[in-house]
């Protein structure tokens, strides 16, 4: 943290032999609900890393006309379809291609074969009848499948991917906005943080929604990289007000003062000096803003206004509940994947918020 | 009190300012020529708006005009009561947004209402319980449902009581036939339409209160004077209620200028769930339809309502703590 403290001070974190952050680390995995959290959204990273080995339409591995290809990079990578693929006319059904065009031809297939984007037609895969619209759980589809008989378990399965890169994008933007602007105001204090108070109090008084459909509302066609960006500029308020208040108690204490003597120029006692100390209150509001940010991200896609169609956003495979009431499994299991995570990164945040608050210690 | 309350209207109405500044820049930030926005408006929307639309948004915008000069026109007629005429439903926006009012602010104050009532019994016990099989099971009920997404539970309510079992409407504030009802009938009407919004609205704040009010117990009962009173020898109740409960509520009460927004923004999403004809639903309908005279007005609405919250909790603030004075 003190990387670049005078050799002649003793460095105080060397002197109870562990580090502020180890320290919190070992005090957070105390806690074993949080630490049960935290290893769920391991767990979630992880499927939404590998989602297309658990559940896709593609091969992972093929060999195809004597080359080996890697089809399944689709999926994270729109538009890399290999030219072999396109030319043979594959249109993205690969198990009866595969056999048809070659017959030496071998694959290795995702845990299940289906698709989050699409229906999976009778005979696609040997003997498989194919998917029917609007169904219950079932041995075939685990989690039922929609009106246009796509599949659910895959849909939310997918939608994990969507979920954390929301929380990480928006607030990635929002806690560089909060840090930056917090830090200003607290640090330099006087008309610089009257301007931005009154900037915090104003982004507070209007509803998040409101305001970030009103901004969506400006933008053309708005996908899934303008909600996140969205979401991101709006919800920084609160980083930069915690972010404040630890700038404005640490402006005065003693290494500071100390910095300053030793000729320090403003932005680097700013951003080494004062910033890692104050970056604890604001990793935790972070760590909340996560699931705040994960709620409005589903809700926003329920309403319509999120995800564009096919993206397997868990909030539009919600809203296709819609459609049809009955269909409770369309409900059910997208809405308890977002519940599951939005109660994971709480449970992280309070657990977070006990290990780093002196206050709080025993 | 007073002289205080006037102080704080000027930041107030700043703030009002600075809102409608920000919306109407971005509003305006669309193409002003008329055909550029009519092709967007057709594109976004999926239906053409008329000539007739058109000058409206132009008479209300002043679109051939300088944003500058545009905009201290809007001022001057929203300032004057005139919010403009609703591009898709073709009325005026002030009444829109006055009918619209009421409903909503019947399902946010109530549920506020039910959330301080039950949150204060429940705080209470939840310390007094403290550490007890009981209590443990309360919090992690509480703080379970804190992170279940009210839409969430908005949608698992509707299908339980809405269509498995059929005992509660889904959708609206009136059932068909409202009109013929008695008086009595209409209000147990109204409650039975109001009881899933309310319970969806509540729950969230419920679960944040008790925590919150439980939390700032803690810290009241380590202090000397509860030790005092613990001294005396009165009963673990009498000084939970009469001297522990009376500190706590100060930070209490500031919670409901806290509340207010995120009541609102749910009101967005909750009343298009149970097709609620209030602010929150006629402001996603204005977003669906880009009807931009009427996303101005209910922002503004909205807005407004928020500062009238924040300073009511500002009052409230100094009516519980005799120790701050406003002057």
């Amino acid at each position: 943290m003190t990387a670049d403290s005078n050799p002649l001070l003793p460095d105080p974190a060397s002197e109870s032999g562990v580090g502020f952050w180890r320290d919190v680390w070992r005090r957070f995995r105390r806690d074993r609900l949080s630490s049960a959290a935290l290893f769920f959204i391991l767990f979630l990273a992880l499927v939404a890393l590998f989602a297309p080995f658990l559940i896709g339409t593609r091969p992972l591995l093929c060999k195809y006309k004597g080359t080996i290809y890697f089809p399944v990079l689709e999926y994270y990578y729109e538009g890399g379809e290999n030219a072999v693929f396109l030319r043979d006319r594959f249109r993205g059904s690969f198990p009866e291609n595969l056999k048809k065009k070659d017959a030496q031809s071998w694959a290795i297939w995702p845990l299940i074969y289906q698709d989050p984007y699409r229906r999976v037609e009778a005979g696609e895969w040997s003997g498989d009848p194919g998917n029917r619209a609007s169904r219950a759980p079932s041995r075939r589809n685990l989690f039922g499948t929609d009106e246009q008989g796509r599949d659910v378990l895959a849909r939310v399965v997918f939608g994990t991917r969507i979920a954390l890169l929301v929380g990480f994008v928006s607030m990635g933007i929002a806690g560089a906005i909060g840090l930056a602007v917090g830090a200003l105001a607290g640090f330099f204090g006087g008309k610089v943080d009257m301007v931005i108070s009154r900037l915090i109090e104003l982004m507070m008084a209007i509803p998040t929604l409101v305001l970030i459909l009103a901004l969506l509302s400006i933008v053309e066609r708005p996908g899934i990289y303008h909600l996140m960006a969205v979401i991101g500029l709006t919800r920084w308020e609160s980083i930069a007000r915690y972010t404040r208040g630890e700038f404005l108690r640490l402006r005065d204490s003693e290494f500071v003062a100390s910095a300053q003597a030793l000729g320090a120029p403003w932005y680097r006692i700013m951003f080494r000096h004062i910033l890692p100390n104050a970056l604890a209150p604001a990793l935790v509001t972070i760590t909340f803003g996560i699931a705040n940010t994960i709620l409005i991200e589903s809700a926003l896609s329920f309403l319509g206004f999120g995800a564009p169609p096919p993206t397997p956003s868990w909030g539009s495979t919600l809203s296709m509940w819609r459609e049809d009431y009955t269909a409770w499994w369309l409900a059910v299991f997208p809405g308890l994947a977002i519940f599951s995570t939005i109660l994971a990164y709480n449970l992280i945040g309070d657990g977070f918020q006990e290990a780093t608050d002196p206050r709080l210690r025993r | 009190m007073f002289a205080y309350t006037f102080r704080r209207l000027p930041i107030g109405l700043l703030t009002l300012l600075l809102i409608s500044f920000v919306i109407y820049g971005l509003i305006r930030a669309m193409p002003g020529d008329p055909a550029a926005f009519l092709e967007l408006h057709a594109q976004n929307v999926g239906v053409q708006l008329s000539d007739d639309q058109f000058r409206e948004m132009q008479r209300h915008f002043g679109l051939e005009k300088h944003w500058m000069l545009a905009y201290l026109d809007w001022l001057g007629k929203t300032l004057s009561g005139d919010l403009g005429i609703s591009l898709r439903w073709r009325l005026p926006v002030r009444d829109m947004i006055l009918t619209a009012l009421g409903p909503t602010l019947l399902l946010s104050v109530t549920s506020l209402a039910l959330a301080y009532l039950l949150s204060v019994p429940l705080g209470l016990y939840a310390s007094y319980r403290s550490g007890k099989p009981d209590e443990r099971l309360l919090s992690t009920l509480l703080y379970v449902l804190y992170s279940f997404p009210s839409y969430v539970v908005a949608i698992f309510l509707l299908l339980i009581f809405g269509v498995e079992l059929g005992v509660l409407p889904v959708s609206g504030m009136r059932s068909q036939g409202y009109e013929e009802l008695s008086t009595v009938g209409r209000l147990g009407d109204l409650f039975m339409h109001m009881i899933l919004p309310v319970t969806c609205y509540t729950y969230g704040s419920l679960a944040y209160y008790t925590r919150f009010i439980r939390s700032n117990l803690a810290e009241v009962v380590r202090q000397d004077y509860v030790r005092t009173a613990r001294a005396k020898g009165l009963t673990e109740g009498v000084i939970l209620v009469k001297h522990a409960f009376r500190n706590a509520l100060v930070p209490f009460v500031t919670l409901i200028g806290l509340s207010l927004p995120a009541l609102l923004s749910g009101s967005v999403i909750l009343e298009r769930i149970f097709a609620w004809p209030g602010m929150g639903r006629l402001f996603f309908e204005a977003i669906d339809g880009r009807d931009y005279p009427l996303i101005m007005g209910l922002t503004m609405a909205f807005s407004v309502v928020i500062l009238l919250g924040t300073l009511l909790a500002d009052l409230l603030y100094a009516l519980v703590d005799p120790r701050i004075t406003y002057s």
